[in-house]
């Protein structure tokens, strides 16, 4: 354990949070989902993945996750080395995350403050502790006044922040966002991202998929983009064109 | 894992089954199904034992014994050849008077002979009564010997119970089973020539399978003469034992894995309705266990709701078809509920937890090595 989490999982502003280095990932069908990639990203960092359809996108969210293994390099996240990783410690990886997905995965039969509370049951909090920290959650998102609600009953852009809160529950060192605004309005997009751009400045990392070059562009945070799955631009500000 | 991470799973694991009621009543019923078979494959096969324990109770051995009356009948003169099965005590030889005036005659003039000699000092103790029968001509000299052969008998394994029958009671048997008339030639004999039954243990056996190292083993004993049984009733006895065990292990066998095999199948059909909410608890960090206690607690529930069901339909269902026969037939010799309710509910109870912890143990497991996608959701 001691040698996985190298690095404690803080968020001190120069410590690498995440680190390929050298990594490839070949499927067995034979697909060349990522080829040599070599990536740094510090704690507190704000950071947009970009690219077409098929550049290694999801695989680069699924190594991370460790939800595939490199077939060759290095990868390092929040302090665990991913390459040596055994399977039952990666329960404990991904506790130092937190997910936001572009379809948001809520659950239809959990009214939204069960929905937050289920990632916190997940890592055996007590219920005390449910109580405190998802009426916080479910606060910083402006959703304090929903959480009887179901799924069903909120729009898309409050479903996603539901699931915003349910991945900042639990107090992550990252945050990973796949496209968490591909299925909201312009305006909700905007909200979402201006929520993690917040949470960011409180020192969590985040890692943000999007198609959306507007967003990339106003939000003026490090971009990097995947073609063919190589890294092709890693640009400080939001320069990406 | 901690008592609230418990108490929320076992809660989800009941929801669970609530949520998926249809497919729980459908596994419960065909569950039910399954142990109401095996439950009256079970008190079939106790009934057929009971009745088979009870001929084995009746199928008694007897073993007759080297006594006075034995000696009587000629059984000293060929004592080493003459045990066996399935002789009589009645086939004494009809010799027997000239045989013993012989050996009166040989006693007498054995005794005049040499009266100083040794031989002569421990022959004073071995006198030839008026029927020329002396003490070392038989084994068994008294009751106390007799019994003490029964008590040895009775240390023989698979030996039951052992019952010293003497040989007046032996006699007075014998003519009670004689057609009228008959029992005068026993009379006779009785009269004329003394009793000729000698004292008997009157042997009943464990286990018949194990009849003929049973009987070895009584033969083997010094003061045993013959054995008189009914071995092929024994053999029959152990064959419809065995016969009703193997059928019975099969029954349950097969319903065992039937049971296994359903309960999977309604634990797969709830992990499939639950996998968006398995990825969302993969990906926010659920161990494998977390993941596995709800359904594993929905099986549970659904073999022990299924265990209560079977115990009182079986119950019900049976206790109607001994009232039946009892009114029809007449007997009473029958095993009653009450007497195996508790181990059979243990049974169900067992068999349904057994089921359900290990087909959803199974399927979920597999769930999560070779399938399912924490990112994509599939």
């Amino acid at each position: 354990m001691e040698e996985m989490r190298l690095q404690g999982g803080g968020t001190a502003a120069a410590a690498p949070i995440i680190e390929f280095r050298g990594v490839s990932k070949t499927y067995p069908t034979g697909t060349h989902a990522l080829e040599d990639v070599n990536i740094r990203i510090t704690g507190g960092e704000f950071v947009f993945i970009v690219g077409s359809s098929g550049a290694g996108k999801s695989t680069f969210m699924k190594l991370i996750m460790r939800e595939e293994k490199a077939n060759t390099g290095i990868i390092r996240v929040n302090g665990f080395n991913l390459t040596t990783m055994p399977r039952k410690e990666v329960p404990m990886l991904r506790r130092t995350m937190g997910i936001v997905f572009q379809d948001f995965r809520l659950i239809p039969t959990m009214n939204v403050f069960q929905n937050v509370a289920f990632a916190m049951h997940v890592v055996g909090a007590s219920d005390r502790d449910v109580r405190r920290e998802v009426s916080r959650a479910l606060s910083k998102v402006g959703l304090g006044n929903k959480a009887r609600s179901m799924p069903a009953q909120l729009s898309g852009g409050e479903q996603q922040r539901v699931g915003l809160a349910r991945a900042l529950v639990n107090s992550p060192d990252l945050i990973i966002a796949d496209e968490p605004t591909g299925n909201v309005d312009p305006n909700m997009s905007y909200e979402i991202v201006s929520l993690l751009t917040e949470i960011n400045k409180r020192g969590t990392t985040v890692l943000m998929v999007t198609h959306d070059h507007n967003l990339v562009r106003d939000f003026q945070h490090r971009v990097i983009m995947l073609e063919r799955g190589k890294i092709v631009a890693d640009n400080a500000g939001g320069s990406f064109q | 894992m901690k008592f609230s991470s418990m108490r929320y799973l076992a809660g989800e694991g009941v929801k669970n089954a609530w949520v998926n009621r249809l497919m729980t009543i459908a596994s419960v019923g065909v569950l039910v199904a399954c142990m109401v078979i095996i439950g009256l494959a079970i008190l079939i096969s106790e009934n057929v034992n009971k009745a088979v324990g009870n001929l084995e109770q009746q199928n008694v051995v007897m073993a007759y014994m080297k006594d006075y009356n034995w000696a009587l009948y000629g059984g000293g003169s060929d004592a080493d050849t003459s045990s066996g099965t399935d002789s009589s005590a009645s086939d004494a030889s009809q010799d027997t008077a000239s045989d013993s005036e012989e050996a009166e005659a040989g006693t007498s003039a054995e005794s005049s002979e040499g009266s100083e000699s040794t031989e002569s000092t421990t022959d004073d103790t071995d006198k030839a009564d008026e029927n020329g029968i002396k003490p070392s001509d038989y084994v068994i000299h008294n009751d106390d010997e007799a019994k003490a052969l029964c008590d040895e008998i009775a240390k023989i394994d698979n030996v039951a119970a052992v019952e010293y029958i003497t040989s007046e009671e032996g006699l007075e048997s014998v003519k009670e089973s004689m057609i009228e008339g008959q029992e005068s030639y026993f009379t006779f004999l009785d009269d004329e020539y003394g009793n000729p039954m000698s004292g008997a243990a009157k042997i009943t056996m464990t286990d018949m399978s194990k009849f003929d190292e049973t009987i070895d083993k009584i033969m083997e004993l010094d003061g045993v003469d013959t054995i008189q049984s009914q071995s092929d009733l024994a053999d029959k006895i152990a064959a419809i034992k065995r016969g009703v065990g193997i059928a019975g292990f099969w029954i349950i066998a097969i319903l065992m894995v039937i049971s296994l095999v359903i309960v999977s199948n309604t634990i797969r059909v709830t992990m499939y309705n639950r996998k968006l909410e398995i990825s969302i608890m993969k990906a926010v960090g659920a161990t494998d266990s977390f993941v596995r206690i709800p359904f594993v607690v929905e099986g549970m529930l659904i073999g022990l709701v299924s265990a209560l069901i079977a115990e009182g339909l079986l119950y019900f269902c049976y206790r109607v078809a001994t009232e039946t026969i009892i009114a029809t037939l007449g007997t009473t010799d029958i095993v009653y509920y009450s007497d195996v309710a508790w181990w059979l509910l243990l049974v169900f109870i067992g068999i349904g937890i057994f089921a359900g912890v290990l087909g959803s143990v199974i399927m979920i497991s597999k769930y999560l090595r070779r399938e399912g996608s924490e990112f994509a959701a599939i």
